[in-house]
């Protein structure tokens, strides 16, 4: 997190900014890990801060929050949000780094949650409070290329996602490629050149942490993409803006091809087909995203497309599944 | 015609699978506790998404629907199986793949083929000889083999003015021989189809047996390793078992980078195995740890952290041995995984010739006195990090006949200096003294006292690579596996201060055992102590020797391999701790412990040293000296 500027300078400013929110307030950081937020915070005039983290990065935690001279202002927890007892009853102020790849992967929103449930007083802010997955349709050209230096974050075996994996065709004489077909596609993740988007962005969804339920984590949404030029559309692409809407001047922050490099970069989901779009045109688009009902840490995702032209020739009408495991 | 009823096997024995075809398996003796997958055979169209149930009526589609006649073409240019092969999978490349799967060598006729498809025009006149005149289209492109193995169905061509055999007496018998050696290719291409199935099978039942059973702990920890994030997440239990925990640091490693990375590894044993046939023609092999040189195939498939897959492809050294024409290969490995290893070997066919044990090579009992060669990958992290050698070592004594092969036959250890002052402020102690106003020295502690595995730029490292561990593996014993040694490096540059060290190492594969009493020099396939594996797979001519086989682990042009180096970074504090300690010696240059600047050409020279820790036995303690041995300092790898 430390690492990625975009990120943590924006928490920082919506934190350290907005002491007015922060002055005496009690304020529970989820997933703290360094405590970086925690500290922000105190610096922002918290009367306490509670970090919590499952993870031994705690320990660390704890000797840094000792050197910066806030141990008597920060209480750090190790263990699980769901099984530890806080300090106090209730807090007035929520701050979490949360978010995972694609928002939704490996995300610690549920966790968020639940403390939102508990422990939040009536009124009570929560640092960010709101997230929105954006899709683009992208051509794809010289992309694949870039890949073949493969900075594919994830293992990917399809090999319409990376050339670098036409290997499944000959794997030292034995042939591989039924993979290709009895794989269900893997995202990947990866930065997209704000250039190769052929549409205009799209908002599927906005994500309210105050009233939104973990039932809301698993949605199907219809939504449509405006091509922008005449051109080739290869893959779609995810991404998700960040807001801070309790600030007094309101911070957001775009993980989107368009701006600056976060960690989280972008999702590119591949598409069977190559569409064929002129300018105006709309690919209608529906996105289905779950937690896989075995694992609820891996994601499934569905995305239909349908292209209506004039001409039959370029009419696609499609539907491809994904898993993030 | 034996192809043909080949063939048809292939197809009627092979649909959705149900429990019918697993007895005929269980015949054999195979208790296949897995296999539950529902697979319909299915043959797709060339030309668009619709799938058969056979290649007849699919051809029919294609003709009626696209106006593509593909018997007519096949007439038309007098195709042989494999023009039909390659015709296929022209279809295919032209039909299906987007262009991101095409070579750029295919594509060139693509665009056309496919603008006719999609527009609904005719295609098969756009197809020559020449279109599909390309080895590369013999290679399955799809799921294809229903329509490939489908070929064998359709009607024989008829040859214009063909000769049929006893129509002229001198060319009858020619003819009978080409008829003959025709039967003997189908024959040979079926076997070759039946392999294929087999592991489509196989691979099919993993991904199955995979997405049906991944156990939350398995991706907890994958979750754990996923982006480093230091978040609450439910942990993976922790792990006593000794073996369990070595096949979990594997899992550790980031396992789309080891993808990319690790076909120099196979590639070195499968080049070694496939250019010495004659070496393993006829003899008895023993596979050492079969488990972990599989794992070239494990990161072939996706995301296959979890032991469960990971599993499911051991046995690949057995199987290259096999197929070099080893007579007996015995696979031995201590963790549950050869278990699957017997399964991958089933399905290749090999079960008759690779036998595998489970069990430390040090317990079981093999079913021979002697064996001729032995195999292993056993390096690890700066080669001897939970290295399996001393396994290796011990079977070398007990089992290696007189004048028997060990592959790899040598490994050289390597030490540089790096500098690079840009990435120890983004990775040091200062990145960390001042974080948007805070104090998070605590996280650079450590840095230090461990090994960084990663790689590191050629161009970061500022003096001569220098050779410290030769470990010649016939007379290697467990005993030179903790050692000091000198070393000796040239400053290319000018820098401020020596940063660290880097650590890696280079395996050669020799296939020339030491013979009882013969001249080391003489050998012409001998490892000097300071070989470089880049340099000595050449020949006295500067071309590439194809008896030799070695890969480098280094930071220097070659490709990377999982191995990275090993970087051991200098305590910058070193000189000041010292101090004291220091100017009691008389050497006036050792009160001078600010100044680290080093000139170009300058010696860096001391020694290394690698123990086992003493806290930890599985750890590895790396010690080194310089400046004459006046500075030293310790990191550990655990």
């Amino acid at each position: 997190m430390l690492k990625d500027e975009v990120r943590t300078r924006s928490y920082m400013n919506a934190i350290v900014q907005n002491k007015h929110l922060f002055k005496d307030k009690v304020v529970l950081d989820v997933g703290c890990g360094t405590a970086i937020l925690s500290m922000f915070a105190v610096k922002a005039g918290a009367k306490h801060v509670i970090g919590v983290d499952m993870s031994t990065i705690i320990f660390k935690a704890k000797e840094i929050v000792k050197v910066n001279r806030m141990e008597d202002k920060i209480t750090l927890i190790q263990g699980k949000m769901e099984e530890i007892e806080l300090p106090f009853p209730k807090v007035d102020i929520i701050i979490s780094e949360w978010m995972g790849y694609f928002l939704l992967y490996e995300s610690m929103l549920d966790t968020v949650l639940y403390a939102r449930d508990k422990y939040l007083e009536k009124d009570g802010l929560i640092f960010p409070d709101k997230a929105t997955i954006f899709v683009c349709g992208i051509e794809d050209g010289d992309y694949k290329d870039e890949k073949i230096g493969c900075k594919c974050h994830k293992p990917v075996f399809n090999a319409n996602t990376c050339s670098q994996h036409l290997v499944w065709d000959n794997v030292y004489g034995f042939d591989y490629s039924p993979l290709k077909e009895t794989a269900l596609s893997e995202p990947l993740v990866d930065t997209v050149e704000v250039k190769a988007a052929v549409t205009d962005p799209a908002s599927v969804i906005t994500l309210d942490l105050y009233t939104c339920t973990t039932a809301d984590l698993a949605f199907s949404i219809p939504f449509s993409l405006k091509c922008r030029r005449d051109d080739f559309v290869h893959a779609l692409v995810a991404w998700f803006d960040i807001d801070f809407t309790a600030c007094h001047k309101p911070i957001r922050f775009s993980t989107g091809p368009h701006t600056k490099y976060t960690h989280w970069k972008q999702t590119v989901f591949y598409i069977k087909e190559v569409l064929t779009v002129q300018q105006d045109e709309e690919i209608t688009c529906n996105l289905v995203v779950k937690p896989n009902e075995k694992n609820r840490r891996d994601l499934d995702i569905e995305i239909d497309y349908k292209l209506e032209t004039q001409d039959p020739n370029r009419q696609a009408n499609g539907s491809c599944t994904y898993k993030m495991c | 015609m034996a192809t043909l009823s080949k063939s048809d096997r292939l197809v009627t024995d092979n649909p959705p699978s149900d429990s019918e075809s697993d007895d005929s398996r269980d015949d054999e003796g195979w208790k296949d506790v897995e296999e539950d997958e529902e697979e319909t055979p299915e043959v797709i169209s060339l030309l668009d998404d619709r799938v058969f149930p056979d290649v007849i009526s699919m051809l029919a589609h294609c003709k009626e629907k696209h106006n593509f006649d593909f018997l007519a073409v096949r007439q038309k240019l007098q195709l042989d199986f494999h023009g039909c092969v390659k015709l296929v999978n022209f279809n295919f490349f032209c039909v299906h793949l987007t262009p991101l799967r095409q070579k750029p060598m295919l594509s060139a006729n693509i665009p056309s083929v496919r603008q006719r498809v999609h527009e609904g025009l005719p295609v098969s006149e756009n197809i020559s000889l020449a279109n599909i005149d390309d080895d590369a289209y013999l290679k399955p492109v799809l799921d294809d083999d229903a329509v490939i193995i489908g070929l064998f169905d359709l009607p024989e061509l008829s040859v214009p003015g063909a000769i049929q055999p006893g129509q002229d007496g001198d060319n009858a018998a020619l003819v009978n021989d080409l008829l003959k050696r025709n039967t003997e290719l189908q024959e040979q291409l079926a076997s070759v189809m039946l392999q294929h199935e087999n592991y489509r099978a196989a691979v099919s039942k993993t991904l199955d047996a995979r997405w049906g059973e991944t156990g939350a702990d398995d991706n907890a920890k994958i979750a754990d390793d996923a982006a480093g994030k230091g978040k609450a997440k439910d942990g993976a239990d922790e792990k006593e078992d000794e073996s369990k925990y070595y096949w979990e640091s594997y899992a550790g490693v980031d396992i789309h980078e080891t993808m990319l990375k690790d076909t120099v590894r196979t590639d070195a044993y499968r080049d070694f195995i496939y250019n010495n046939k004659h070496l393993f023609a006829g003899k008895t092999v023993l596979d050492i740890g079969c488990g972990t040189g599989m794992y070239y195939f494990i990161l072939r498939l996706p995301s296959l952290a979890s032991p469960p897959i990971t599993n499911n492809f051991k046995g690949i050294l057995s199987m290259f041995c096999a197929r070099a024409g080893a007579a007996r290969v015995i696979a031995v490995d201590a963790s549950d995984i050869i278990l699957k290893a017997r399964e991958n070997i089933y399905r290749a066919g090999l079960v008759d010739t690779i036998t595998t044990l489970h069990g430390k090579m040090e317990e079981v009992t093999l079913p021979v006195d002697q064996v001729d060669i032995i195999v292993s990958e056993w390096m690890g992290y700066c080669l001897l990090f939970e290295a399996m050698l001393p396994s290796v070592l011990y079977a070398r004594d007990k089992y290696l006949a007189p004048g028997g092969l060990m592959v790899p036959s040598h490994t050289n250890m390597w030490v540089a200096p790096v500098s690079d002052p840009v990435w120890v402020s983004e990775n040091g102690e200062t990145f960390w003294a001042d974080v948007y106003g805070f104090d998070m020295s605590a996280m650079a502690k450590g840095i230090y006292d461990e090994v960084r595995v990663l790689h590191w730029p050629g161009d970061k490292v500022c003096g001569t690579s220098s050779a410290f561990k030769m470990l010649d593996l016939y007379t290697t014993s467990a005993a030179d596996l903790s050692f000091t040694a000198p070393y000796v490096s040239k400053l290319s540059q000018d820098v401020d201060a020596l940063d660290g060290f880097l650590i890696w190492f280079d395996t050669f594969f020799s296939p020339t055992a030491p013979s009882a009493g013969q001249n080391k020099e003489l050998d012409k396939h001998g490892v000097p102590d300071d070989a470089i594996a880049t340099e000595w797979i050449l020949d006295s001519h500067g071309k590439r020797d194809q008896d030799r086989v070695a890969f480098t682990t280094g930071p220097f042009g070659g490709a990377e391999t999982h191995w990275k180096q090993g970087l051991l970074l200098c305590d910058p504090h070193l000189g000041e701790k010292k101090e004291g300690e220091k100017s009691k010696e008389d050497d006036g240059n050792a009160t001078e412990t600010k100044t680290q600047q080093k000139k170009k050409d300058e010696e860096v020279r001391g020694e290394i040293t690698f123990s086992v820790a003493e806290d930890n036995a599985r750890a590895l303690v790396i010690k080194a000296t310089w400046d004459a041995g006046k500075t030293q300092q310790s990191w550990a790898l655990r």
